[in-house]
C-alpha cells in the first residue's frame, strides 16, 4: 500500500499557486494566537526589508489550532487582492497554512521541508511562533549565509541568562561537539535556517517512520548536516525569549533533544567513532553572551528530585549504569547540600553510559530517557551552585571544561559501545 | 479619401509609430523620406495597423531629433516636400490608415525665427512669446527633466543678455502660453495640418505649457484651460480628429487631461509600461494589476494609449526608487544602457530576444484596455545600438532585407543618417522584413496574426475589464466585455509551465473558444476552471453560450 502523502490536497493546491520560491519561512504552530501575530509581522518585515526582490513564501504547518492561529499567519499575505497598506512591495508574498494532522510535532517540520522541496526553495528558515522578541533582521541573519554564501545550515546564537539553556549547555552542545566535531552552540534550535539541498536530503531520508524523527526531527537535522558534509554557520540573534515551561516539560524536552541525540549515534557510528577533535564553525556575532541578573531558582527541588531518583530508580540504574558510576552517584547523594557536587567527569560518564544503554535497548528506550531526568536535575543543582556567583567568563570556562571532558572521554564511550565493561 | 466615418476610430486603432528619417530612403541620399514611407504603406497595411504616428518631420536643426522645430508649416528638406507629405497622407487614407503627427507645443528650437526675433530686443513684438527672466532664480520648485545634460531650467542668452526658460534642452526655449498671440498662432499651426487632412496630433510635453511661481510648473489649471480651448476648436472645426497627450505622469495626475471628455481623446499610460516589464521579470502580476487598480475611470470617448517601447528611453520616472533600481539591474546592467531616468533599449534586446516573451508582451499590449502602439522595427525584433548617443540607438534604419544597407537606402553606407544594426543576432542580415515575410512562423507573421485577431473585435478597444485574481500570482487573467461579447485573457508571466484555477462561475454554461486557433475548450461549470499553461503562454478565449 502506498505511503500516505504528508501534504494534503488543499495544501498542494496552495503550493501550486505559490510556485518556485527563493526564500521560505516555516512556522510550526498549535494554538499560538497569543504570540504568533507579531512574529509573522516581523517575518513579513524581514522578507520585505532584506529580500525585497526574492520570491518568498511563509508556510504554516498547524497542529489543529482552535484559536485562529492559521488566520493570523495567512493575514500577512501581500498580493494584488490584498494590498499591504502603506507597504510598497515589488512582489506577491504568499503566506499559506495547512493542518498537518494529528501526528507528532515533528510532522510540522516534515511538512515544511516537503513544501520547501516542492517549491524548490533555495534558503529556508524555521521560526518559533513563540519568539515574541523576534526582530526582522533575524530573517536576514538566518537566511543570508545560505542564500548568498552557500551555507547549508544556520543555527542561532542567543543572549541567554546564565541559568537558561542548561540542557543545551550541559548535554546537547558538549556531546554533539565531542561526537561530531562541530562547535555548534545550539544544535537543537527553535529558529534555524537551512538550504534547499539539505532540506531535500533530509526529508527524503528513510527516518520518518521512526518515532524519534517524527517527534523531534530538529536535532537529527543538525546531525545530518554535521555528518553529511554540509556547511554550517552560526548567527547571533539576540535575546532568546524564555519559554513558559514547567518542570513537567523536562522529560519531553529530554526526549526531543537527548533522545534524538542518542538515537542518532547508531546510524552515524562510522562518523563519530572516527571524528577528529572539534573545530569552530563560521560565526557572526558573539558566540556566547550571558546575562547575569540575579534570578530565583528553587535549587532544593532539584536536589530532592535527584535524591528521590537515585533511591527509587536503583534497579533501573543498575541496568543502565556501570557499577562504578552508580557507586559514585550514590556516594554524592549521601553528601550534605553544601557539599553536593556532580563533577563534570561523572556527568559525562553518566550521559555516555545512558547513550550506550539506549543503543543496546537494555530496557524501553523511553524509560531510559525518563530515568535520566533526576540525574540531570542533580547536575543542574551542581551547575547552579558552582556558578551562582560566576561571571560570564567563569560560566564560559566551566562549559568549555565540560566540553573538554566530553571530548576526552569519547574513547570511553567507544569502548562501552563496543561492549567493554 | 476612403476613411470610415467612425469618430471613435482611435479606440479601435492599432497604431504604428515611425520615424520618416529611419523608415525607407526613396531618393537614395541616406535619409528616409516621405516618398519612401508612402512606398511602404502596403507593408503596413499587411501588418494590419490602421493608424500611423509620425515623429517630427518639420524643418529643424535636429539637435533633438526633430523635437526642436524651426518651422511648423513645412517639411524638413531631407524628408521631402510638403507635396510629398500630402501624397503620403492621401495614400495612407486610401488604405484606411489614419495619420497622427507630432505637435511640439511647449517649445521651439532656438533657431526658430520666433525665438530669433524674441531674443533680438526686449522691445521686439515677439519678446513675450518666450519666458524671459533677469535672473535664473524663478520657478525654483520645478524639476529638471534631462538630468543627464541640463543643470538648470534657465539658460543665459548672450544676445539679449537675460535668461530664458526651458524644460528640456537649453536649445529648446519654452513658448509663453500666457501670451494670447502664442496660443492663437499654435492653433493656426494645428489648423494648417488639419486642413491638409491629418487625423490627429500627439501633443508633446503638454504638462509644462504654463509656469507659475511656487508650483512644480506641471499640470497647472491654466495649462488644462489652454488644452481645453484647443480641443473645443478642434471639435468645432474638425470633428472626428484626435488629440493624444504625452504626459508622463501618475494615473491620478493624468486623469485631468481627459477633463470631462473635453480635453484629450487619448493619453499615454506611462506608468503601466515599465510595470509590464517588471511583472514579466518578477513573474508576478502584482505590479500590473496594482497600477491598473490605481488607474481611474476615464470619460466615455476617451482612451488610454499603450506601448511597450517607443523612440524615447523606457521611462522610469513613474516608478518607486526600489522599482527603478530593480528595473536598472534587470534590464540595463550596463550603465551605457541608461539615459536620464530610463533605459534606452528596444523590445527584443530587453527581452533577451526570447520569442515567447516578445509574444506575451505584445499579447498583453493588444489585450489590456487601450489602443496599442507598435514601434517601428519591433514587429520584426530589431535590436538597438547603445554605442550611438542619446536615444539614437533605438532609432536606427528599418531593416527591410539582408542586402545593401538592409534595403533601407541605396546610398553609400557612410551617408546613412544613422548606421544600421550589424550585430550578429539583431543585425539586418539576420533580422529583416524580407526574410520574415517568407516564413509563416516568423515574428512578423505572428504580429500580423495577433493584430488581425485584436482587430476582429471591438471588445479590446472599447470593452470593460475585470481582473480575476487566481491564487497563482504568475497568472494575469482578466475578462474584457462589450455588450454581449466577452473575452477571457489569461497570461502566464512565468518561464515555467503553470497550473491555474480560475473562478468563472458567473460564466457557467459558456464554452471557451481560443481566438487564435479557434479551438473549443471545455464548458465552464461549477468547479474552478483548470488551465495548464506553457512558459510565457497566453490565451484569448471568446466565451460563447451555445
Amino acid at each position: 500500500m502506498a505511503e500516505e502523502s504528508v501534504l494534503r490536497d488543499d495544501f498542494l493546491r496552495q503550493l501550486i499557486s505559490v510556485g518556485e520560491v527563493d526564500i521560505l519561512v516555516g512556522l510550526a504552530t498549535h494554538n499560538n494566537a497569543k504570540t504568533v501575530g507579531p512574529v509573522v509581522k516581523a517575518i513579513q518585515a524581514g522578507i520585505l526589508t532584506y529580500f525585497p526582490r526574492e520570491r518568498a513564501a511563509i508556510i504554516n504547518a498547524d497542529g489543529g489550532s482552535r484559536d485562529g492561529t492559521p488566520d493570523l499567519v495567512t493575514r500577512v499575505s501581500i498580493d494584488d487582492a490584498r494590498p499591504a497598506g502603506n507597504l510598497r512591495t515589488l512582489r506577491t508574498l504568499h503566506s499559506i497554512s495547512t493542518h498537518y494532522g494529528n501526528g507528532p510535532s515533528g510532522s510540522a517540520l516534515r511538512t515544511i521541508l516537503a513544501a520547501a522541496e516542492l517549491l524548490r526553495a533555495k534558503a529556508c528558515a524555521v521560526i518559533s511562533p513563540e519568539s515574541v522578541n523576534i526582530e526582522p533582521d533575524w530573517i536576514s541573519r538566518l537566511l543570508r549565509p545560505i542564500y548568498n554564501e552557500n551555507f547549508d545550515l544556520v543555527l542561532p546564537l542567543y543572549r541567554r541568562h546564565k541559568f537558561e539553556g542548561l540542557l543545551m549547555r550541559n548535554v546537547i552542545y558538549p556531546m554533539t561537539r565531542s561526537l561530531y566535531g562541530c562547535r555548534i552552540r545550539e544544535p537543537y534550535a527553535t529558529e534555524f535556517g537551512f538550504s534547499g539541498r539539505l532540506g531535500s536530503d533530509f526529508v527524503n531520508r528513510d527516518i520518518w517512520s521512526h518515532e524519534m524523527a517524527r517527534s523531534g526531527p530538529e536535532l537529527p537535522l543538525t546531525v545530518a548536516a554535521m555528518t553529511g558534509g554540509y556547511r554550517l554557520y552560526q548567527s547571533f540573534l539576540g535575546t532568546k525569549a524564555p519559554m513558559d515551561r514547567g518542570s513537567n516539560d523536562l522529560v519531553p524536552a529530554l526526549r526531543h533533544t537527548v533522545g534524538a541525540l542518542f538515537w542518532s549515534l547508531q546510524p552515524n557510528f562510522a562518523v563519530w567513532s572516527a571524528s577528529p577533535n572539534s573545530q569552530p564553525v563560521p560565526t557572526v556575532g558573539p558566540e556566547s553572551e550571558v546575562a547575569l541578573e540575579p534570578v530565583r531558582v528553587n535549587r532544593k527541588r532539584l536536589r530532592d528530585a535527584f535524591l528521590t531518583g537515585v533511591a527509587e530508580l536503583d534497579p533501573v540504574f543498575r541496568s543502565i549504569l556501570s557499577p562504578s558510576t552508580l557507586a559514585e552517584l550514590q556516594q554524592i547523594a549521601g553528601r550534605s547540600e553544601d557539599d553536593f557536587r556532580y563533577p563534570a567527569e561523572l556527568w559525562v560518564k553518566t550521559v555516555y553510559e545512558f547513550a550506550v544503554s539506549y543503543h543496546k535497548s537494555v530496557m524501553s528506550r523511553d524509560h531510559i530517557i525518563q530515568a535520566l531526568a533526576p540525574l540531570y536535575r542533580g547536575r543542574m543543582f551542581s551547575f547552579l551552585a558552582e556558578n551562582r556567583n560566576g561571571s560570564a567568563e567563569d560560566i564560559e570556562h566551566n562549559i568549555e571544561t565540560l566540553c573538554g571532558e566530553f571530548e576526552r572521554l569519547r574513547p570511553y564511550l567507544l569502548k562501552m559501545w563496543n561492549g567493554g565493561e | 479619401m476612403t476613411l470610415n466615418n467612425d469618430v471613435l476610430w482611435y479606440k479601435d486603432a492599432v497604431i504604428y509609430q515611425v520615424h520618416v528619417r529611419s523608415f525607407y530612403d526613396k531618393n537614395g541620399d541616406g535619409v528616409g523620406d516621405f516618398q519612401g514611407l508612402a512606398e511602404k504603406l502596403d507593408y503596413l497595411q499587411d501588418l494590419g495597423i490602421n493608424a500611423i504616428w509620425l515623429m517630427p518631420f518639420f524643418p529643424s536643426p535636429l539637435r533633438d531629433d526633430g523635437y526642436d522645430i524651426a518651422d511648423y508649416r513645412s517639411v524638413h528638406p531631407a524628408y521631402g516636400t510638403l507635396e510629398d507629405f500630402q501624397a503620403f497622407l492621401a495614400a495612407a487614407h486610401e488604405r484606411d490608415i489614419r495619420v497622427i503627427i507630432e505637435m511640439v507645443l511647449n517649445h521651439t528650437s532656438d533657431q526658430h525665427p520666433w525665438f530669433q526675433e524674441s531674443r533680438s530686443s526686449p522691445d521686439n513684438p515677439r519678446r513675450d512669446w518666450y519666458v524671459w527672466g533677469a535672473t535664473d532664480t524663478g520657478y525654483k520648485g520645478t524639476r529638471i527633466i534631462f538630468v543627464d545634460t541640463e543643470m538648470s531650467n534657465w539658460a543665459w542668452d548672450p544676445v539679449s543678455k537675460s535668461y530664458y526658460w526651458h524644460r528640456f534642452f537649453s536649445h529648446q526655449p519654452d513658448l509663453n502660453y500666457d501670451n494670447p498671440s502664442v496660443r492663437e498662432e499654435m492653433w493656426n499651426v494645428m489648423k494648417f495640418w488639419l486642413e491638409m487632412g491629418v487625423d490627429g496630433f500627439r501633443l508633446d510635453a503638454v504638462p509644462y505649457l504654463v509656469e507659475r511661481e511656487g508650483t512644480s510648473c506641471e499640470n497647472l489649471p491654466e495649462t488644462h484651460a489652454i488644452l481645453k480651448e484647443l480641443r473645443s476648436k478642434l471639435d468645432e472645426q474638425f470633428p472626428g480628429r484626435m488629440l493624444l497627450a504625452e504626459a508622463n505622469q501618475w494615473p491620478a495626475d493624468l486623469r485631468p487631461y481627459f477633463g470631462d471628455g473635453d480635453e484629450f481623446h487619448m493619453a499615454f499610460h506611462f506608468p503601466l509600461m515599465p510595470r509590464m516589464f517588471m511583472g514579466l521579470k518578477l513573474e508576478d502580476r502584482k505590479p500590473i494589476t496594482e497600477i491598473l487598480q490605481q488607474t481611474p475611470e476615464i470619460p466615455a470617448g476617451c482612451q488610454w494609449c499603450m506601448f511597450l517601447r517607443n523612440h524615447d528611453e523606457l521611462t522610469l520616472e513613474m516608478v518607486t526608487d526600489a522599482e527603478r533600481d530593480y528595473m536598472y539591474d534587470m534590464y540595463a546592467e550596463e550603465k551605457s544602457m541608461r539615459l536620464n531616468v530610463g533605459i534606452r533599449r528596444r523590445l527584443a534586446p530587453l527581452l533577451d530576444n526570447d520569442r515567447r516573451r516578445i509574444e506575451l508582451m505584445n499579447g498583453m499590449l493588444m489585450s489590456l484596455p487601450g489602443t496599442p502602439i507598435i514601434y517601428y522595427g519591433d514587429e520584426i525584433g530589431m535590436g538597438d545600438n547603445i554605442d550611438l548617443g542619446d536615444r539614437n540607438g533605438v532609432r536606427t534604419p528599418m531593416q527591410w532585407t539582408g542586402g545593401w544597407n538592409g534595403g533601407f537606402s541605396a546610398a553609400e553606407p557612410e551617408k546613412l543618417s544613422l548606421p544600421l544594426i550589424l550585430h550578429p543576432v539583431y543585425g539586418y542580415p539576420a533580422v529583416n522584413v524580407l526574410a520574415q515575410k517568407r516564413s509563416e512562423h516568423s515574428l512578423l507573421s505572428w504580429m500580423q496574426h495577433i493584430v488581425s485577431v485584436r482587430r476582429s473585435t471591438p471588445v479590446f478597444g472599447s470593452g470593460t475589464i475585470e481582473f480575476l485574481y487566481p491564487a497563482n500570482h504568475r497568472i494575469l487573467a482578466y475578462v474584457r466585455q462589450l455588450g454581449k461579447e466577452t473575452i477571457l485573457v489569461v497570461n502566464n508571466l512565468s518561464g515555467a509551465a503553470q497550473a491555474v484555477e480560475l473562478d468563472l462561475r458567473q460564466y457557467k454554461g459558456n464554452i471557451l473558444i481560443e481566438m487564435s486557433g479557434r479551438n473549443i475548450f471545455p464548458r465552464v461549470g461549477d468547479l474552478p476552471y483548470l488551465l495548464t499553461m506553457g512558459p510565457y503562454q497566453f490565451y484569448w478565449f471568446r466565451l460563447r453560450r451555445i
